[in-house]
């Protein structure tokens, strides 16, 4: 091995994971529990999502009763359909009427202007109303959820559920709220900023451990000083996870900050227009089509139209739908399918219709042989969304992603306690340890907060996105001071997890007395979500008490074994200190207790 | 158990070699995707570059650390920037 870039590779791997640490293991941490994210939105509303059915003649409804409310002549409409088949977030555009439009603008500056004086006083009142993502500001746009099988429209932030909040803290959306100003977005930026370096630890910590890949694949030492524990835990796991994590690196990047090869390809051979390579790759349609001031003369209807659709394409459905200048004679629809995931990986089907001669000017289906930009494109979000083969890959990915978890806390204390060793001067030892110890403190204490959220969801009458943001944060920052201010990581580590494990316990406890949904009434009534979260915190909660229980004994066997073998290696102490062991992998078989001259109270403090 | 620091280099020497990786990293790996357009298409080079991109750059940050000088690891990813930018560019 060569000396030099070993110790480059190692240097590099360490203190770019030392850097991300705490940040990744949250992405990771909410991340694994996204994948539920439809199941925990389910559960929540104790309204098992029995996969909704509707008549596409909804549309039409849909679109007249917002007609009722708002001119829809002129403006662009576009539906996302959500993963669970039959919600469609809605999203009406401004007017290219200019005499609808200047309409609007008048009355929406009416409408804030009213707004503000009602904000005044509420002000006044002492109260601070918040606003959701849904509304925003003079603009003429509407922005809306709308369930098509129960026909219910709702507010992003009244709608807002703990699976919606987990999966938006998994790529840092909360932080973009929090002022710092980049031109971009705060929290998305740092995300993709700490994946890149996630990718770059990767990279460098498999060429580190190349070597010894297959030599130290089965090396396992539980019996051994808790050094060599958490350094065979963290390759053992790392090595396993690793092609996982890798794959979780890339695609992460990819859909977080794809700008960084969007802009400048958009520069360079689109012109400079962004929304052209997004609608290349397939994501939009952006076509403008001239405004023509002329009234549409034929009828339309979107139901029969999404019928033509669905029986010239079977075995697909509707992912986006984008209508140009309603009710102009230049009115357009665009249809994006995609192809079901069983019949095919990566089908998407584009097809372009002009309503006033009912004249399919596009078409390509979702079934045909996918083009090589769908399957990249399939590969990257069907992996990275764990969406293509039901609840046994989600589950594996949920293993895997808690698995991640254990990489990130298993290095950050071998960092800590690699680097707790007389040679090392006080101050930076003094450093290290507080640095360890924020970064565990805040990264275990999630465990017990995210149950506890849980069960204040269930709890509570009226769950906003306020509610959820206050409980959470709230609670994460007060159970994050007080282990950080305790400055005992061992008693972090174990009381978290016993909290965390009680809670989680809790949860379904608590949904059954709820809401009467007990386990074996939702098994019975096929309500598979809301079962599976249950059983999901179940599970969480009995394996914490496991590993508690198996903590705690290893703790009281180490304190007598401490007990006994401190009289005998005094000598050796001043010995071995000064030697800094520069391999990871020397177990040696005699327990030396480490020395800490910044150790607090009588515990060791970076052991169990 | 932290890596020897004999075998690392000096901070500003570090700084050099994080810029170089970083930055040049990035200009390496943009131009060398623009100049593959050239022959492949370029939307499927865009979303090729999603995977290879990436994964690039990361791995010419990794080579700059390797790099035994900062300055020739700069200069070596300016040469091969200006390479990538005049194929892409006059060709």
């Amino acid at each position: 091995m060569n000396l030099r870039r070993y110790n480059i590779y190692f240097n590099t791997h360490t203190i770019s994971g030392i850097i991300i640490c705490a940040i990744l293991y949250v992405i990771f941490f909410a991340g694994s529990f996204s994948f539920f994210k439809n199941e925990i939105n389910a559960w929540q509303k104790n309204e098992s999502d029995k996969g909704g059915t509707y008549r596409n003649i909804v549309f039409d409804h849909l679109l007249d009763s917002i007609g009722r409310i708002k001119e829809l002549k002129g403006r662009d409409i576009a539906f996302y359909m959500q993963h669970n088949g039959h919600a469609s977030y809605v999203n009406i555009g401004t007017s290219q009427d200019t005499i609808i439009a200047n309409k609007a603008k008048e009355l929406a500056a009416k409408k804030e202007l009213e707004e503000k004086k009602n904000r005044k006083a509420n002000v006044e009142e002492g109260k601070k109303k918040k606003r959701g993502r849904g509304r925003r500001g003079a603009e003429d746009s509407m922005y809306f959820t709308y369930d098509l099988a129960t026909k219910k429209p709702s507010d992003y932030s009244d709608s807002y559920t703990m699976g919606e909040f987990l999966y938006r803290l998994h790529f840092l959306a909360p932080l973009n709220q929090i002022g710092i100003n980049i031109g971009r977005p705060f929290g998305y930026t740092l995300a993709g900023l700490v994946s890149f370096i996630f990718l770059f630890a990767l990279i460098s910590g498999l060429m580190l451990h190349w070597d010894k890949i297959k030599s130290n694949f089965f090396v396992f030492r539980p019996g051994n000083k808790w050094k060599t524990v958490w350094t065979d835990m963290h390759t053992a796991l790392g090595v396993i996870g690793f092609p996982y994590q890798f794959m979780y690196a890339l695609t992460g990047i990819v859909l977080i900050v794809n700008s960084v090869l969007i802009i400048p390809f958009s520069k360079y051979l689109y012109d400079g227009k962004e929304d052209e390579v997004y609608a290349a790759l397939g994501y939009n349609d952006n076509t403008k089509y001239t405004y023509l001031y002329e009234p549409l003369t034929t009828a339309f209807n979107m139901g029969n139209f999404l019928d033509k659709v669905e029986k010239k394409w079977p075995n697909s459905h509707m992912n986006r739908i984008f209508i140009k200048n309603y009710g102009d004679k230049s009115m357009h629809v665009v249809a994006l399918y995609d192809a079901d995931i069983d019949k095919n990986f990566a089908g998407s089907g584009r097809l372009i219709y002009r309503v006033a001669d009912d004249k399919i000017l596009f078409e390509k289906s979702a079934a045909e042989n996918g083009s090589y930009l769908d399957y990249m494109k399939g590969f990257i979000y069907r992996l990275h969304l764990a969406d293509f083969g039901g609840y046994p890959v989600k589950i594996i990915y949920f293993v895997l992603g808690i698995m991640g978890c254990f990489v990130i806390i298993s290095g950050i204390l071998i960092w800590l306690v690699a680097r707790d060793k007389n040679n090392i001067p006080k101050r930076k030892r003094i450093f290290n340890f507080w640095a360890a110890n924020v970064f565990m403190a805040s990264c275990l204490t999630m465990f017990p907060v995210t149950a506890m959220t849980f069960i204040a969801v269930k709890l509570a009458t009226k769950v906003d996105q306020p509610f959820i943001f206050h409980v959470y944060f709230y609670s994460w920052l007060a159970l994050g001071v007080f282990y950080i201010i305790r400055r005992n990581i061992g008693k972090t580590n174990l009381e978290t997890l016993l909290l965390g494990s009680v809670l989680s316990l809790a949860v379904p406890i608590v949904n059954g007395i709820k809401t009467g949904n007990w386990i074996w009434e939702t098994y019975r009534s096929g309500s598979n979500d809301i079962l599976l979260v249950d059983l999901l915190w179940l599970s969480l909660g009995i394996i914490g008490l496991l590993i508690f229980k198996k903590m705690l004994q290893t703790a009281k066997k180490e304190n007598a074994n401490g007990k006994k073998v401190t009289g005998a290696t005094t000598k050796s102490h001043t010995k071995s200190g000064n030697s800094s062991d520069g391999d990871s992998a020397t177990g040696t078989g005699s327990p030396v207790p480490p020395k800490r001259a910044f150790a607090l109270k009588n515990k060791p403090a970076t052991e169990i | 158990m932290p890596a020897n620091k004999k075998y690392l280099s000096s901070p500003f020497q570090r700084f050099l070699k994080l810029t170089a990786g970083f930055f040049g990293g990035y200009f390496v790996m943009l131009y060398l995707h623009l100049c593959l357009t050239k022959v492949f298409d370029k939307t499927d080079i865009l979303i090729t570059a999603y995977v290879t991109g990436f994964i690039a750059w990361g791995v010419l940050l990794l080579i700059a650390f390797l790099s035994r000088n900062g300055w020739i690891i700069w200069g070596i990813y300016l040469l091969l920037i200006a390479i990538f930018y005049s194929i892409f560019i006059y060709l």
